[in-house]
């Protein structure tokens, strides 16, 4: 991934398809040029605005997801009322929290001002009012004042935005995961992981602690400076043959027929690639970094209109080595998956 | 990800919206100067407009351009003394020492002062269950942030100030903390009451307590002494060096850039640092003392003797990163393959 800024889009060359909301704002995960993929360090400036084959993404830290954004919203907000385990503060983690919560609602406020507003009170500068229009919020909070805000601070933020929250914090030398809201996890468990150091979280991954990439990961994320924010993409197919995000090992009775059902019945248009957007941000008041992650699905159905993402899909995938195909899930049903995929 | 690159059309995207994150080098406001001792003045910064300043770690510093322009251009750290959480202004505490210091002594409400960060390099432990503080003489100002961000999020504090009667700066502020059920505090004026100080609350800490120190050498000494002596695991105890020990000009040796491969040559007496910043890498550093830590930088191959005083002797042996200002080669002519 290249470090480059993207041009200024202008609107130049017309898509020779029709193209959906949710396919033209897709942040798809791989340069244009890319045949083979392996896990790098592959991190870029936040905001930057990236073209893709069927349009764009990235100009803003949060993406709402569009006229998806309620439907998201509703989702995140049943699983959290139906499962408090799905966030984790450890000790010593609610001003990180604090710190998290008026970052991102100030981010909110300058990237979506019709829909939203942060107002500071003139008289006390630690008094904010809350509102967003396309949820309904209307919340007046005192910063760092647990009992001004129905939910802790990193709730609250969770039930205003699509993304998966996460803080890392240096702990006796150790980037740790102190503090998460995960509701849309891909088979892992935020109430395992957290407390866990980097390393720890990571040593599944093939290749990855081995090859060094953990450890230049944590010193990225160790050495994030104040004044930047990057991003980096990820991506897998999915354990669910549906949009469904919350594929986490909590609800794992709930998905882990899914994939062999749709193999069974050859149904690959089903299949999903789930591309994850993460966002770092040092937070100045307590240093804690953020490992947000923003989820968003695609079918191979809808891959397949797009004629440069669907060969560009079946290379990388097959090309991948079996350890990584392992690891991704889809070892086993690549070759059937991606000869539906191309098939003209 | 797909993209359209043109170089030779850069855009520029500010990496925060909100000028609360602003920590690049700006000018602000003095708004208050007051003396704190005969020595010591306190110094009051907002930002012209009255607008908001970035929130910072207790402990943290600011860096001040001092006679900007003029013979004396230097850049000075002067840790923040307010507990850091959504300010609206920077405070210091300067003891006058030399040139720099006395320009700012020398600062009068309404002046304009360059000022970068805040940095962040004494920060707490968030998982502390309760914090030793020790602060000796200057060494107060970043003990009273740290002091002030335990009250703000209802920790307990126990604070040990060694002081010379008549030159104590904000022992007054530490008295009025100390009014509190959950912040005691210890005073000393003699190096012996210190020492004895020191032993006897080191030995009596709850467990889950982080040790933090700032002060001069001889005092951070005794603190590490005592803390050893009363089996302390090194990574609770924090300190801050004001200065660093006078450093020998070292073995000659060489660094191999991984990115390009190119070799450099560093002499004694030349620092790593000033080697790659000859070639026009853009290291970040500061203090030049090995004090700071700005300039760490990752190391792929070869034995690094460290003189820093910033990392732990876990991430010293590991031997993956050195501090590029004060560290070398562990032997003469030997090579170092920096991950630059």
């Amino acid at each position: 991934m290249t470090l480059a800024p993207a041009a200024p889009t202008a609107a130049t060359d017309a898509p020779a398809f029709p193209v959906r909301g949710h396919t033209a704002r897709l942040p798809w995960p791989f340069p244009d040029d890319l045949d083979a993929f392996r896990y790098s360090v592959n991190v870029e400036p936040a905001r930057l605005v990236r073209r893709t084959a069927a349009g764009e993404w990235g100009a803003t830290i949060v993406d709402l997801g569009g006229e998806e954004y309620g439907a998201i919203m509703a989702e995140r907000r049943r699983i959290l009322d139906a499962d408090p385990h799905r966030v984790r503060i450890m000790p010593g983690m609610l001003p990180a929290c604090w710190d998290l919560l008026l970052y991102y609602l100030r981010d909110l406020a300058a990237s979506y001002p019709a829909i939203m507003r942060l107002d500071e009170d003139p008289r006390d500068p630690d008094r904010f009012r809350w509102r967003n229009a396309a949820l309904g919020t209307d919340q007046t909070f005192v910063l760092g004042d647990a009992t001004s805000l129905p939910w802790d601070p990193m709730t609250f933020l969770g039930r205003e935005v699509p993304d998966d929250l996460l803080l890392v914090k240096e702990r006796d030398g150790e980037l740790c995961f102190d503090a998460g809201l995960v509701t849309f996890a891909a088979a892992w468990s935020v109430s395992f992981d957290v407390g866990m150091t980097m390393a720890e979280i990571h040593n599944p991954v093939p290749r990855l602690t081995r090859e060094g990439i953990t450890s230049r990961a944590e010193q990225f994320l160790r050495r994030l400076p104040v004044d930047q924010v990057y991003r980096r993409v990820n991506w897998t197919l999915s354990a669910s043959g549906s949009r469904l995000l919350d594929v986490s090992l909590e609800e794992l009775p709930a998905w882990a027929g899914d994939i062999p059902a749709l193999v069974a019945a050859e149904d690959w248009g089903r299949l999903q690639l789930r591309i994850e957007v993460e966002h770092f941000i040092r937070l100045p008041m307590t240093g804690a970094v953020t490992f947000n992650i923003r989820t968003h699905m695609t079918s191979l159905e809808e891959i397949r209109q797009v004629p440069a993402w669907r060969d560009q899909l079946a290379r990388v995938v097959l090309e991948l080595p079996e350890d990584l195909a392992a690891y991704k899930g889809f070892l086993d049903y690549r070759e059937p998956a991606m000869a539906w995929l191309t098939r003209r | 990800m797909s993209a359209t690159l043109q170089p030779e059309a850069p855009v520029r995207y500010a990496a925060h919206q909100h000028a609360a994150y602003r920590t690049g080098p700006r000018l602000l406001r003095v708004a208050e100067v007051r003396a704190l001792t005969t020595e010591v003045r306190h110094v009051v910064l907002v930002d012209p407009d009255g607008g908001h300043l970035a929130p910072y770690e207790p402990g943290a510093h600011v860096v001040l351009t001092t006679d900007p322009g003029g013979p004396g251009e230097k850049r000075n750290a002067y840790s923040l003394t307010d507990d850091g959480f959504n300010p609206r202004r920077y405070a210091i505490s300067v003891l006058r020492r030399e040139q720099g210091s006395a320009w700012v002594h020398g600062l009068a409400a309404g002046d304009l002062v360059e000022v970068e960060g805040p940095r962040s390099a004494f920060a707490p432990r968030h998982d502390q269950r309760h914090a030793l503080l020790v602060a000796g003489g200057i060494g107060v100002t970043p003990v009273l942030s740290h002091a002030r961000a335990i009250v703000r999020w209802g920790g307990s504090a126990e604070v040990l100030y060694s002081y010379r009667p008549g030159h104590a700066a904000h022992l007054d502020d530490l008295r009025a903390l100390a009014e509190r059920e959950d912040v005691t505090l210890h005073e000393a004026t003699t190096v012996a009451a210190t020492a004895a100080l020191l032993a006897d609350r080191l030995a009596d800490q709850p467990l889950g307590t982080h040790a933090y120190a700032c002060g001069p050498v001889p005092l951070l000494e005794t603190y590490v002494d005592a803390a050893r002596a009363a089996g302390w695991p090194e990574h609770r105890v924090h300190l801050e060096r004001f200065t660093a020990p006078e450093l020998d000009p070292g073995v000659p040796f060489t660094a191999t850039l991984a990115s390009t491969g190119e070799r450099l040559a560093v002499p004694p007496g030349t620092s790593l640092l000033e080697a790659l910043l000859a070639t026009g890498r853009a290291v970040p550093n500061l203090c030049r003392q090995g004090v700071c830590g700005e300039c760490e930088v990752p190391v792929r191959r070869g034995a690094v003797e460290h003189r820093d005083l910033v990392l732990s002797d876990a991430a010293k042996e590991c031997g993956d990163r050195m501090l590029a200002c004060v560290s070398r080669a562990a032997r003469a002519d030997d090579d170092i393959e920096v991950d630059l």
